[in-house]
Formats: structure tokens, sequence, C-alpha cells
């Protein structure tokens, strides 16, 4: 077996060739994307929250869907990300992430092949099983069989990246290892090389300009306009209404009676010896919030902004959408419900209170689309405009491409400025980890992982001068 | 002709619990001819496994004389003598009843114990005693993963040589069972509950709520054994408790018989007869004192108990009584009782059937405070074999012990009792048992302890796995439909009321009422934005359920909706007349009333199973996990032939190796 410097193309099939079992992983704010490449659909999709319990001397943690909804006491809801859109909890982003990789796609940590019961009862027929066990052998860690590619945002820090690589290599022990900007993958997806794209997730907004599959750094920009700013803009408009609007989360109504609209909700509420902390409330409160967003919630979708004279007469003109909280409480929801995303557009239209202040004008999409374009040759503009991906969970917003479009076209009137946005839902909201999955799985991008041996001869920093 | 033929096919699927399985499909399809308990036995080498706990016994030489015998008349416990190489007295039976020691290789669906769980499918295959040209399709839990997936199909293909090879998701098979293409299925197994989103043949593998832990049919026991610890119930009795028909889950705030609102009279089911026979105002703790009352040992029953506090406080163990040395003292007592009780039902045999005559209602399980259940008695049987009695004198203390009525034991032999402990091969074991050869069987009586199997927040757990399955679904104009057909499945919610009481659960916590705010505005035209056959009206995701013509945009959004609707009517060819729109609307009728957008549920329903199996209409539909498997089977093996990679063939698995699996399974 040759040894694999940097000049040497590794022999084909030797980091698996084009079987299944290069695994994507796509770490977001919201939920945690691994699948395998080749595959059209991450397969394991699990929320970056986790729960934390604090005991007197060790803290228990719980991963997973099934852990982190039921009420417990003392159960403390985290997420590892910070407020920059960069890990920021390492050590649990590790076990979440590896979490995600081994509860439904490797599974748990295999038993040694002696005693696995694979090689049982050969002797009794005489012939020996004839399979390599050289893969499966001594296996401790996750992913000791499987090429990884990691996702990561598009101004990921330095130090940050290297940490990527050597969770991967230490702690999980992959053979081979890249790391590949979102932005660049969401254009894979949509079978781009270049483009602008514009991907409005949970914690952050971020439009970055792709060129020939090489992102711009100068160009990408960030803002925190984006999921969590529109649901914390929601339950402004819960608390300012008059009366309040009662936001109450599945897990504290047992059951509810039906009541008018607007009237006070008559529901049987559980009672909680110790009663769950306020971040498990916040956490579950958002579920009802994603609900809202899903049915209620709807973008103004031009001509102009919805403060513009007229606009908003004819939002209150159009009939409402009701909505009924957990607990019964019902309301139409009118010219209101244009209200919360509007911010993402006009920073004017922010709801705003003493903690909450009004986000400044060069964080909404439209300016983050001119400043990043700005930062591209003049004679590459129109080529990117003609290419504007649209990706991330958030602009599954009602009528959201509709307004982008038409504020794109209000600034650049004279190119022609064209939206991909995949009708499909499922491409829309993983569009990174598709594009990584076609990636991994090209029979060309094997010259690009990082191997185990090279990482070891170079360290951590190999990162900086491989993976662009 | 197709490469299979239906007699061919091997069905595995395996459980935490039971693993069924079956050689060959059935001209109409049956429940599964082969159950067994899903446990092996450690053997004596380290790594190898006996399906049959072993039991080592120091028996004197006398015992073979009695024992063909014996072994005829019992049909279960086989015992076999080896003789041992070192000593000659030691003997070795095979026990098949005892669970003592055995390893569970599946846990929360999750197999835990690989030599183990390989060890249960060779025995499983090896008593089926297939052919060589056996195509083998296995049904897999929704919690195996990718790589397992590769292991399993290296083993099928390594150890059986099997020709063709399929996996199949559960969930997935459950769906086809029911012949729907869109459905939400809850599995409740032993430990975990798996809820699944299958919309048009495809599960939807985000957000489907994999092994809920402690939702299965354990935390319905461990929830009976935490209310019933401090009367003396063990684990096991709390087990047969759950399974027999007087335990049962009452919907949500429905009073206990006992309590004050029971008695109240609107609780009374059936307020006519009620009256005519004047125990209204009776209620449950007065029907109980007209015959109700259990016969047996202990307080509170009907023939003489004069009995001291100190036997019916043991009477529940009375396995450690006869462990205990007094087994001969009580066995006498038992004897006489019997006798007693014989001689008081003859006595009173012309007067109780004139009283039961007289009694035209039977309360139903639900109102009656107290009830019996036949307990089998493994343990103690377990406890009279380490005694190292001669089979005569065991069949005589267990005759002696048992309280089942032989009739009563017979039926139940007779009817397979699937969920006993025996395992039963195919029918032969069950009607060909006697009574005396079966588990000891006694009385034993709960109160209201029994209504609350599901307190420890079973059911609202799986209504939240189920909420969250169906809101994780992308594409939101299929939730309603999903709502629209649960199924749920799994042997775990086989206790009686499980599956209203779930679903009463959701219904109450997650329907969505029509509100009072759009119900004129808006219920109407929406179920008119119905993509007709033309496509004429497909394009109109703005016409959400409640939320009206909500983005039309311009002037057309000022049209009054039920202009709209009246205009647009006409051009409806499929639009069911509009009265049952009225009527039924407030329900939600049709799935396709919901468009993009939209809070969903407005009705939540059942799937009602395919009426087409008339030996699955017998047994309940709880495993319709292994009726879609032999549907599937049918299906990929035998019509479509692998044409849509529906199995592994041999000669694929030898070109691409375990891995080549994810293109095959279903």
């Amino acid at each position: 077996m040759n040894i694999p410097n940097s000049s040497t193309a590794p022999a084909p099939g030797e980091y698996a060739g084009d079987e299944v079992s290069a695994i994507v992983l796509d770490p977001g704010y919201s939920t945690t994307r691994a699948g395998f490449a080749g595959e059209d659909v991450p397969k394991s999709v699990c929320p970056s929250f986790y729960g934390q319990i604090d005991a007197d001397s060790s803290s228990q943690y719980l991963f997973g869907e099934n852990a982190i909804h039921t009420p417990r006491a003392n159960l403390q809801i985290k997420n590892p990300w910070g407020a920059d859109g960069i890990v920021e909890d390492w050590e649990t982003a590790t076990k979440i992430w590896e979490y995600a990789i081994t509860s439904r796609l490797t599974g748990t940590k295999p038993s040694d092949p002696t005693k696995n019961g694979l090689n049982d009862g050969t002797n009794a027929n005489g012939d020996a099983m004839d399979v390599d066990m050289d893969a499966v052998e001594n296996q401790e860690k996750p992913l000791e069989d499987s090429p990884l590619l990691v996702t990561e945002p598009g101004w990921n820090s330095a130090k940050a990246r290297e940490k990527y690589i050597e969770i991967a290599m230490e702690e999980w022990g992959t053979p081979a290892f890249y790391l590949q900007k979102t932005g660049v993958l969401a254009a894979f997806a949509s079978g781009k090389a270049s483009g602008i794209i514009i991907d409005v997730g949970a914690s952050h907004t971020s439009v970055t300009p792709v060129l020939d599959g090489m992102v711009l750094r100068k160009g990408v920009q960030k803002s925190p306009l984006a999921g969590n700013f529109v649901s914390n803009q929601i339950r402004l408009i819960f608390k300012q209404s008059q009366p309040e609007v009662p936001l109450t989360p599945h897990y504290m109504v047992k059951s509810k009676t039906q009541v008018d609209a607007g009237a006070p909700a008559q529901a049987i509420y559980r009672n909680f010896d110790v009663p769950p902390t306020d971040s498990f409330r916040r956490y579950e409160e958002e579920r009802v919030l994603t609900e809202f967003k899903e049915s209620v919630v709807e973008i103004w979708p031009g001509p102009g902004r919805l403060s513009n004279t007229g606009n908003e007469d004819i939002a209150k003109s159009m009939p409402g959408r009701p909505f009924e909280m957990p607990d019964g409480w019902n309301q139409v929801f009118g010219a209101e419900r244009f209200r919360p995303a509007e911010s993402l557009f006009d920073a004017n239209a922010a709801i705003q209170d003493s903690e909450n202040p009004r986000p400044k004008d060069e964080q909404t999409i439209p300016r983050l689309v001119q400043a990043a374009v700005q930062h591209v040759d003049a004679d590459q503009r129109p080529l990117l405009l003609q290419n504007i991906v649209v990706t991330g969970g958030s602009t599954l917003l009602y009528k959201f491409n509709d307004r982008l479009n038409y504020e794109i076209n209000s600034i650049y009137p004279s190119t022609r400025n064209k939206l991909i946005a995949p009708g499909q839902v499922v491409e829309r909201k993983y569009a990174a980890w598709i594009g990584g999955s076609i990636l991994a799985s090209l029979g060309s991008f094997h010259q690009l992982w990082i191997s185990r041996k090279e990482y070891e001869e170079h360290g951590a920093n190999i990162v900086e001068k491989r993976c662009r | 002709m197709p490469p299979f033929k239906d007699e061919q096919i091997i069905i595995i699927a395996p459980g935490s619990e039971t693993t069924v399985a079956q050689l060959g499909l059935p001209e109409s399809f049956t429940p599964a001819r082969l159950r067994v308990r899903s446990r092996m036995f450690p053997a004596q080498k380290e790594g190898e496994w006996e399906p049959y706990k072993v039991r080592r016994r120091q028996g004197k030489l006398a015992a073979p004389a009695g024992e063909p015998q014996d072994r005829a008349q019992n049909g279960e416990v086989a015992k076999t003598a080896i003789p041992d190489g070192d000593e000659d007295d030691v003997l070795y039976e095979e026990d098949r009843v005892s669970e003592e020691g055995a390893v569970w290789p599946i846990q929360e669906g999750r197999i835990v114990n690989w030599s183990c769980f390989f060890a249960l499918i060779t025995h499983v295959y090896n008593a089926l005693n297939p052919p060589f040209h056996t195509p083998i399709l296995l049904i897999a839990q929704p919690v195996w993963t990718p790589k397992e997936h590769e292991k399993l199909t290296q083993f099928f293909f390594e150890k059986f040589k099997t020709p063709a090879f399929g996996m199949m998701d559960a969930a997935l098979a459950t769906s086809w069972a029911y012949g729907v293409h869109t459905s939400t299925i809850v599995d409740v197994g032993k430990d975990k509950a798996d809820v699944t989103a299958v919309s048009e043949f495809i599960p939807h593998t985000q957000g489907r709520v994999i092994s809920l832990a402690g939702c299965g049919g354990e935390a319905l026991t461990q929830a009976l054994l935490s209310r019933l610890k401090s009367k003396g119930f063990t684990r096991e009795m709390c087990e047969q408790l759950k399974k027999s028909p007087i335990c049962e889950i009452l919907p949500p705030d429905t009073p206990l018989p006992g309590t004050r609102e029971a008695s109240e009279p609107d609780n009374i089911t059936n307020p006519a007869a009620a009256a005519s026979t004047g125990a209204a105002g009776s209620g449950p703790a007065a029907a109980s004192t007209i015959g109700n009352a259990p016969r047996g040992p202990g307080a509170d029953t009907e023939v003489g108990d004069d009995t001291g506090a100190e036997e019916s406080e043991g009477v529940l163990d009375v396995a450690s009584i006869v462990t205990g040395g007094r087994m001969n003292e009580y066995l006498a007592k038992k004897e006489k009782e019997k006798q007693e009780k014989a001689a008081a039902k003859k006595k009173g045999g012309a007067e109780a059937a004139a009283a039961a005559q007289a009694r035209p209602v039977r309360l139903p399980n639900s109102k009656r405070e107290k009830a019996t259940f036949l307990y089998e008695d493994h343990a103690l049987l377990d406890s009279l074999k380490n005694m190292n009695l001669g089979s005569v004198k065991l069949a005589e203390a267990q005759a002696t012990l048992d309280e089942g009525p032989q009739k009563k034991a017979h039926e139940e032999g007779a009817d397979g009792e699937p969920t006993s402990a025996l395992e039963a091969n195919g029918n032969a074991e069950g009607p060909s048992m006697t009574s005396r050869a079966g588990p000891i069987r006694r009385e034993i009586e709960v109160g209201t302890e029994r209504f609350m199997a599901a307190s420890n927040d079973v059911l609202e757990r799986i209504a939240d796995a189920v909420h969250r399955t169906i809101s994780s679904v992308d594409e939101v104009n299929k939730r309603s439909e999903l709502w629209d057909s649960l199924i749920v499945c799994g042997n775990g919610s086989r206790v009686r009321g499980f599956k209203e009481a779930l679903l009463a659960t959701i219904q109450s916590k997650y329907l969505i009422s029509p509100s009072s705010a759009t119900i004129f505005t808006s219920e109407i035209p929406s179920n008119i934005s119905t993509p007709a056959g033309t496509g004429a009206n497909t394009p109109q995701p703005q016409l959400g359920p409640h939320g009206g013509l909500g983005g039309l945009g311009g002037p057309s959004s000022q049209v009054n909706p039920l202009l709209y609707a009246a205009t647009t009517a006409q051009t409806q060819h499929l639009m069911p007349p509009s009265s049952n729109l009225m009527m039924s609307g407030m329900s939600g009728i049709s799935h396709n009333m919901h468009s993009s957008h939209g809070q969903t549920p407005t009705s939540i329903k059942f799937l009602k199973p395919p009426e087409y199996f008339p030996e699955w209409k017998e047994v309940g539909f709880d495993e319709a996990t292994f009726l879609g498997a032999q549907v599937a089977a049918k299906v990929i093996f035998v019509v479509d032939q692998g044409q849509s990679k529906g199995y592994m063939t041999r000669p694929d698995y030898n070109d691409q190796g375990p891995t080549g699996i994810h293109d095959y399974s279903l």
C-alpha cells in the first residue's frame, strides 16, 4: 500500500470509492444533518439542542428528539452554538454530532468481531466464511471506517476549522476528512459552480458569493436576522397585543376545550411537582411558534414594502388566518401576520422593546446581498446575479421568494436576476447536506480528502491549506 | 415462471419480546405460524446459545422409569437425559417453560447482543426447517442502522446461503398490510414505541420517532407494579394481569369505579336497563355484593373463608411457602378448601343460577370495582421443580395448587394464548395439553389499580411523539391526511382500551377546532379549492383551510368568499353535495381541504383495518406488520420477481457485498 501524500493521487477505491460509506455531516444551529454520501436526503436529522440535568457532582446529558421533549425536573435545554454562528461548546457539540451519526447511521460502537456472532457457526458448517474482517476489527472509535465530510459556515474562524479536523481524527478516528463551506455545497446542490447563495437559517442569515466553486471570503455577509429572529418578533407581537396573546406550550396542557375566538382559554393544565426550567419552556414554545410560522406568518410579497402607503390597507382587507394555541385559545390574524417577517427586509418594520433594539439597516437581506455583490468584480456580477440560490429552512416562509425577487430587482434593475429556489422542501432545507453528498460521492473528489497520514504529518492546520 | 414459489418464502419478524416467522405464504394470509420468545439461554460454552433452559438435575436414576410416560403426558416439559461423561447420575433436562437466566438480544428494538441474536435467528430458521431454495424477507426494526443492515445481510447470505434476501421496514410493512400509501404508524412494542409517517409508500426518515423508550407494554406492566407492589404483587403477576381482559385503560378523565363520581347516575351506560332492574343507584360497590365477588381464597370472597390474616397475607407468594418447607401443610389446606368450594357450589348451584338470571345486566369491567384473573404461577412451578420431587408427586402438587377450572384451562390452551410463555410451536401443543400439565393457575383479585396501567404518562408521551412526527413532515399539505390515517399496532397496544384511550388523548390535546371567527368565511370555500381533475383549481395554495383567500392579492381578494364559492362550484364535478359539507364539515371532511397552509389536525382518525383477511380479523391487527410482510413477500418475490430491486439475490451479493443491500431493501 503506497503512502499517500499531497502530491500523489490515492488509488481508486482507497477511501471506499463510490460506495456509500463516506459520511456527510452538516451541523446547524437548529438541527444537525448527517447521512451517507450518495444518498438524496440525510438519514439522520437530530436537534442541535441538548438537555442537561445537573446532579450534585456530574451532569447528565440528553441527546435526540426522544429525550428532550419530555418535561423533567431541572432539565435545561441548551445549544452549543455561539451567538456569532460558530460553535462555542465544542465538547457537547462533538457529542451531539456523534449521536447524530451513531444513532441512525452506524449504530453504537460495534462489539469485538470475535464475539459479535458474525463468525459463529462457521466451524460447524465446515467452511469458513470468506469475509474480510479487517474492516470491522478493533473498532473503538465511531467512525473508523468512514471518511467524513463536514460543512462549516463561511465565516468560520481558523481555530474552529482546526477543531473540526481534530475532533474527526482524534475522537472519531476517521480515515479521511474534508471541510467545505455550506455556501459552496448549496450551490452544488443546485448544480451551480458560481452564484450568490442566500441561506436563511435558524440563527443566521448569510449571503455567500461563490465563483467557480470557491467562496469569495471577503464577500461573505451574515446577520442575525433569521428564523429565531422571526420567532422573537412573533413573541413581541404576542406580548404587545391587547390583550396579551398567551403562549402555552403543549406539555403544559392536559386537555383543551373549544372556546370562541379571542376568549380566554379553558384548558385543563398539568401540574408538575418541580416546574420545568425556563429554557425547556422556551424550547417547547418554539415548537408552537414554528407551527405559527408554517400556518400563519406571511411575507408581504410586494410591490413595495408593507409600510408603503396603501399596502397596509390591502393587507388588512385580506381575510385573516386563524391560529389555535395548544390550550385552545384562538384568534384570527389579519394584517399582523405580515409583520413578524417584514423586518427581514425592512429594519424599520421591526417590532422593538427595551430588550430588543431595532436591527441595523445593513442587516436586512437586501442590504446583505448588496454588500456581497459589492465585493465581486464588476464584470462577474451579472453572472452571479443570474444564479441566486435560495436555501435554508426559514426561506420556506410563505411568499419569501416573491418578496426577495422584488427586492433584488429593485436594487439591480438592469441585470438579469434569477432566483434558484428548489420547490422541494427537502432540497431547500438540506441543500448544503445534499451538495456535500454529491461532492463526497464524486470519483474525482477522492484526491481532495485529507488522509489520516497527512493529518499526522502536518497537524491540524492542514485544513487551512487544503480546504479553501 | 417466477423464480420463487409461495411455499418457499420465509418471513422473519424479530421483536423485543416475540419473534414471529413463517415458511410459505398460504392462500389466504394467516397470522404467523411460528412464535418464539426472543430469548436464548447461554450454553455451557461461552458464546453459544440454547433455545431452552437446560437444568442440571441431581436425579436419582429411578426417574427414567416413569419418564417415557411422563413425556407423553406432559407436552411441554420434555426431559432429555444426557449422560454426562464424568458423573453418571447427573441429568440435564430441557425446561421449555422456565425463563430463568434468559438473555434477550433485542432491547428497545436495538440488537444489543449480536451473537445471541444470530443464535435466535438460527433457531427460528431451523425450527421452520426450510427446503434449500428459500428466499428470506426480514422485517427490520426502524432503529436498526444502515450499518446494521449490512451486518444482517452478510449473516443471512453467509450462514443460510439464501438465494435471495430482502429487508423491509416494520412501519412500511404495516402500511402495506392496510393497503394504504399514506399513514401514520404507531408501533407499540415491549419497551419502546416507534412513530412513523409514511407518505406515498415512503417512510419519512427525518423527524421519525424511533424507539421512544419507556412507552411500550413493559411500561404498562411497571405502572401496574408500582401501584400493586404494596399488595404483594410481583412483576410476573402484573404482566399477566395486564394481559388479562380485566385490565383496561380507560379514556382520560374517566372516573374509576368506586370513586364518588363514578356512582353518579349519569355514569350508567345503559340507563334504561338500569332503571328497569332497579340497580341504578347500586353502583359497582353494590353490584359486587350480589354475586360478583370472586371465588377464591382471600378476604371478601364468597365461599366461606375463615382464613386468618396470616394466610390471606401470604396467599400471593405461594412459592415461598412451598420452598419454606410448609408445603404439605399448605397442600392439605388447599385440598380441603377445594372440596369445600365444590360442596358449596353444589349446594348453592340452584340458587346461584336463579340469582344469575335475576341479574340481567352484567356490569362491564370498567364499572366494577374489583375483578379477578387467573394467574399462571411459573415461579411456583419452577420452585417445585427445583425441589426434585418425583414426577408423580409433582403432578399431584400441581393439580392441588391449580385453581383454574379445568374446562377453562382447556379452552385457553386451545386458543393458543399467543402471549403465554409457552412456546406454541404451531398449534400442536395447545390442544393436546392437559390442564394438569400446564402451569399452576390461581385466581387473584385486583381493585381499581387495574385501570391504571397507563398512569405513567405513556399515552401523553406517545401522543406527543405522534404530534412531533407529523409536524416534522415537510409537505404541509400531507399532514392532515396523516392525521386522518393513524394506525396503532404492536403487541404493547393489545391492552384493552389502549387504542381508544390513545386516540382520546391525542384528540383532547391536539385537535384544532374550527375557529368561530372564520367558520362561515373560510370553511366552505376552502373545500372548494379541492384540486379538481381538470386542474382548474389546483394552483391556489392561498386557499387555506381557515385562511380563506389569503393572498390572492389585489382586488380579487376582496371578493366575498361565499360568492366565490358559489361561482366556482359549478365547475366542480367532483364536489360532494354542499349539504354534506355543512354536516360533516366541522370534523373536517376531506384531506384536500388543507392546502399548503393551515394548522393541522382538524380531524384525527384511525384507519380501518382491511376487511378481506378473515384469519386476521379474528385475532386482531396488532401484528399487522406480519400481514404486511406477507403481502410484500408475495409482491417482491413472486409478482415483481426482482424487477424493481425488491430483494437482493445471491449473485448480487457476490458482486456488491453487504453494502449493496441499500439498493435493494424496501
